[in-house]
């Protein structure tokens, strides 16, 4: 392993790697730093950026934007109560309450040493358990991947925030739309209407630029600008003694809760950050403290969050299994460079994968070189009136998505997909769901055909074959939990107490 | 990088303008009037896209005019091919036909909006490949004559693994199964990667792919080669014996040239002939293309068209037999 790593270090720590990696944190954190911009808005934003470079590049970029639009978000959360995303929320909590007691500065060193830690923890739990379950991945057939995919689906659209069935009518609509265009097995066109544009399906980058940075920008455009936190002062960008002392282990905890949930279909770090927040309000010896300023409150749950960032790629490198939303940008991204995530991977693109890892622990390191001494920068570009930032933002996008193809009908399709998703955010369905199933959809479906295709047709290969029958097993006791009343309020509990 | 590609968009968008304002007709001693524009039909960073690139940024400066490739993926490579179709035949447009959009794509595509003879002229031919049929180390068959064996005991048990529907190898393998009197299943991925992952891990025994592509599992020994599809055996794997001198009828290579649209004057054409016929002598080129797998071809435009006409003439009855068809 060590060998390994040191091989990707030398793959991450060229020239074009590093600034990739620099220049993806800092942009991922200039746009996630916009209030209400959290990341999966900003990846989908800056997807175009990386269409020319080589792979390896491109992924370590992404992968630092993820970083950077995730502890940009922390940012606004601390400093003006505005959290980009789900895990932000909990940041919210303590972080701005910390913020309004004068306390921003250790507030925000907390959520970047804590993110940096994790960050590194969970790296290395990534190089260990890759090549693993890489080892597994290779024994799975067809009918195992459908019935992981399956439990994939089934378990993100119960753990997602929000109600139950608009998550699964979206992530069924998404299905819907990721089998638009040619037919794997026979060539036809599907839900084409004769447009050629189409018969390569809907592109996955103008859907995910529209749905979530588009959409995202015109929902921020209805809210009126907020300039409080601009009166909050900074001092103090580090730890006392005592801090250090409170915050060692809710690090340690939130890092650890962060690494398992990550891994999890459907985890990530919206559970990861709650779950970490709910457990050290339980077993604090600062209980009283929470939700008026704990500096515990805001270093467990961004520890968490940041280790599943980490850990969320352990499925998406091993398997070519998207957990969360961001994990199927990141499918994406690698698709538009010709790269068909898998077990294959780990061999096929060694650079990338030991190069990606190297980069996680580098982009990391940058996280807290860019935040801490840059701050005042970033709260200056709040100042920046949102008239002038938007546009630019979306001249941009409009850029970006043309030059995938050198095709307006994908600007098109951006637009469209734009005001969807407005509507969508509009009615309370959640388009998170409607992402992983426009990535899982078309993969299911061409695992189930190819399974029943080489079984001749008989359907009981799926429970034959012990991979796929425990999937299954486990996907039918989801579905069950879920139905619970019982299990069902404890979730929303979660979701709303966090 | 995203700052070389702005330039270069600006330089299209000018040579677009130029070629508009120019006088229709054109005179061969003044072209090229501006950059030309080289329709790459297929996603960019793939082989094609690369060998598209080598030969497009050596055709500049012997023009006197950047070439740039412009990726226009979709659709079997039909999409930039009907653009290319309905350019001006000014000589400011070219394309990359290749086997998938003009061999292939005339018969599988009902509703196709291009006629590959017609409304192109073929200019030169600048590399082909073989195919290999490869399969799991740990399948029984160790030739050619053990696949029709297996086939025939136990009929319609053996599948075989491609790219995808449509594609040029799963037409291959139904041009070996008519030509051995065998029925193969085809399972059909999503590009040639998954197909193979699958084929090594034995999920599929027997796989088609480019042999280019596939080259580095054979040295691996992670599959195991049973024939390639040239007309002689590949001087990388001598060993490997051809379908034709195994007694099977099939020889089949994956091709590309450079083509334009219909109408391009004839000095044009003969220049860039000879242009790319030099370019595909310089050594640099040759081992470039050897190491991506691509053999070079010396062709005529009369020979390209030639060759494009018969090709298509080769695979249309494969087509139709394998029942595929794309409106």
């Amino acid at each position: 392993m060590l060998e390994n790593l040191l091989y990707g270090f030398t793959v991450a720590a060229t020239f074009q790697n590093l600034s990739a990696c620099f220049i993806g944190a800092l942009l991922g954190t200039a746009i996630g730093v916009l209030p209400g911009i959290g990341p999966v808005a900003t990846i989908s934003l800056l997807l175009p950026l990386t269409f020319g470079m080589p792979p390896t590049t491109a992924i370590i970029m992404l992968a630092g934007i993820y970083y950077g639009a995730q502890y940009g978000g922390s940012t606004t959360s601390i400093l003006m109560n505005l959290p980009g995303e789900v895990s932000s929320v909990i940041t919210t909590l303590d972080g701005y309450q910390m913020a309004k007691n004068g306390q921003a500065g250790p507030a925000l060193a907390v959520a970047a040493i804590g993110s940096f830690i994790a960050g590194c923890t969970a790296t290395i739990l990534v190089a260990a358990l890759g090549p693993l379950l890489t080892a597994v991945a290779l024994s799975f057939g067809p009918a195992d991947y459908f019935s992981l995919m399956l439990l994939g689906l089934i378990v993100s659209a119960v753990l997602s925030e929000g109600n139950v069935v608009k998550s699964i009518g979206m992530m069924v609509a998404g299905v819907g739309l990721g089998l638009v265009g040619t037919d794997v097995q026979t060539g036809q066109q599907r839900f084409t209407f004769d447009i050629p544009e189409l018969s390569d399906g809907i592109g996955f980058a103008p859907m995910a630029m529209g749905m979530f940075g588009i959409a995202e920008i015109i929902r921020n455009l209805e809210m009126p600008e907020v300039r409080e936190a601009l009166k909050t002062r900074i001092s103090r960008l580090w730890l006392t003694r005592d801090e250090w002392k409170r915050v060692a282990a809710p690090i340690a905890r939130g890092t650890t809760l962060g690494s398992i949930v990550g891994i999890l279909p459907g985890g990530g770090a919206a559970l990861s950050s709650m779950g970490a927040y709910t457990l050290e309000r339980r077993i604090s010896r600062n209980k009283h403290l929470f939700g008026k300023g704990a500096i515990e409150g805001v270093a467990a749950p961004e520890s968490a969050n940041n280790a599943a960032a980490q850990t969320s790629f352990i499925p998406l490198l091993t398997l070519g299994i998207p957990a969360n939303a961001v994990m199927a940008l990141m499918v994406g991204a690698l698709i538009i460079q010709g790269i068909q995530p898998g077990p294959r991977m780990i061999e096929a693109q060694p650079d990338l994968f030991w190069g990606l890892i190297a980069s996680m622990w580098l982009g990391n390191l940058m996280l807290v070189i860019i935040n801490l001494p840059m701050i005042g920068m970033w709260v200056r570009l709040l100042k920046v009136p949102y008239d002038l930032m938007y546009p630019a933002i979306l001249i941009f996008c409009a850029i970006g998505v043309y030059s995938l193809n050198n095709n307006s009908f994908d600007v098109y399709v951006t637009v469209v997909f734009g005001f969807l998703g407005y509507l969508f955010s509009k009615i309370g369905c959640p388009p998170a769901p409607m992402l992983i199933g426009f990535v899982l959809g078309p993969m299911m479906e061409e695992h189930l055909r190819r399974a029943m295709l080489l079984s001749r047709g008989n359907p009981m290969v799926f429970i034959e074959r012990p991979i796929s029958a425990s999937l299954l097993a486990l996907a039918v006791i989801a579905v069950v939990a879920m139905a619970l009343p019982s299990i069902r309020k404890g979730k929303d509990e979660a979701l709303a107490g966090g | 990088m995203s700052e070389r590609i702005r330039l270069a968009r600006r330089t299209v968008l000018t040579g677009l303008g130029a070629a508009l304002a120019a006088p229709a007709t054109l005179r061969a001693q003044s072209w090229p009037t501006g950059p030309i524009r080289l329709i790459v039909p297929f996603a960019p960073g793939g082989t094609t896209d690369v060998m598209a690139r080598l030969v497009g940024d050596r055709l500049g400066p012997r023009l006197g005019q950047p070439v740039i490739a412009e990726n226009r993926a979709g659709a079997g490579a039909t999409v930039g091919s009907t653009i290319a179709a309905q350019a001006a035949p000014d000589g400011q447009t070219l394309v990359m036909s290749n086997i998938a959009s003009h061999g292939i794509a005339p018969t599988l595509y009902r509703n196709i909006r291009y006629d590959a003879m017609r409304d192109f002229v073929h200019i030169a031919l600048v590399t082909r490949n073989p195919s290999a049929m490869v399969c799991n180390p740990g399948f029984a068959a160790r030739s050619l004559a053990d696949v029709v064996r297996i086939a025939k005991e136990k009929p319609g048990s053996l599948d075989f693994a491609t790219s995808g529907a449509g594609s040029s190898n799963h037409l291959l393998g139904l041009r070996f199964a008519m030509a051995a009197g065998i029925t193969l299943n085809h399972v059909p991925y999503r590009g040639a990667g998954p197909a193979m992952t699958d084929t090594i891990a034995g999920v599929v025994p027997i796989m088609f792919d480019g042999l280019p592509s596939a080259s580095g599992h054979i040295r691996a020994e992670r599959v195991r080669l049973l024939a390639t599809s040239g007309a002689e055996r590949s001087p990388a794997f001598p060993d490997a014996p051809t379908f034709k001198e195994s007694g099977f009828d099939v020889v089949s290579y994956q091709w590309f040239g450079i083509s334009a649209p219909a109408g391009t004057p004839a000095a044009i054409v003969d220049r860039l002939n000879r242009e790319i016929r030099e370019i595909l002598k310089d050594p640099e080129v040759v081992a470039r293309f050897d190491q991506l797998g691509g053999g070079i071809v010396d062709m005529t435009p009369e020979q390209y068209s030639a060759f494009v006409a018969e090709e298509i003439a080769v695979w249309a009855p494969v087509v139709r037999a394998s029942g595929a068809t794309v409106e």
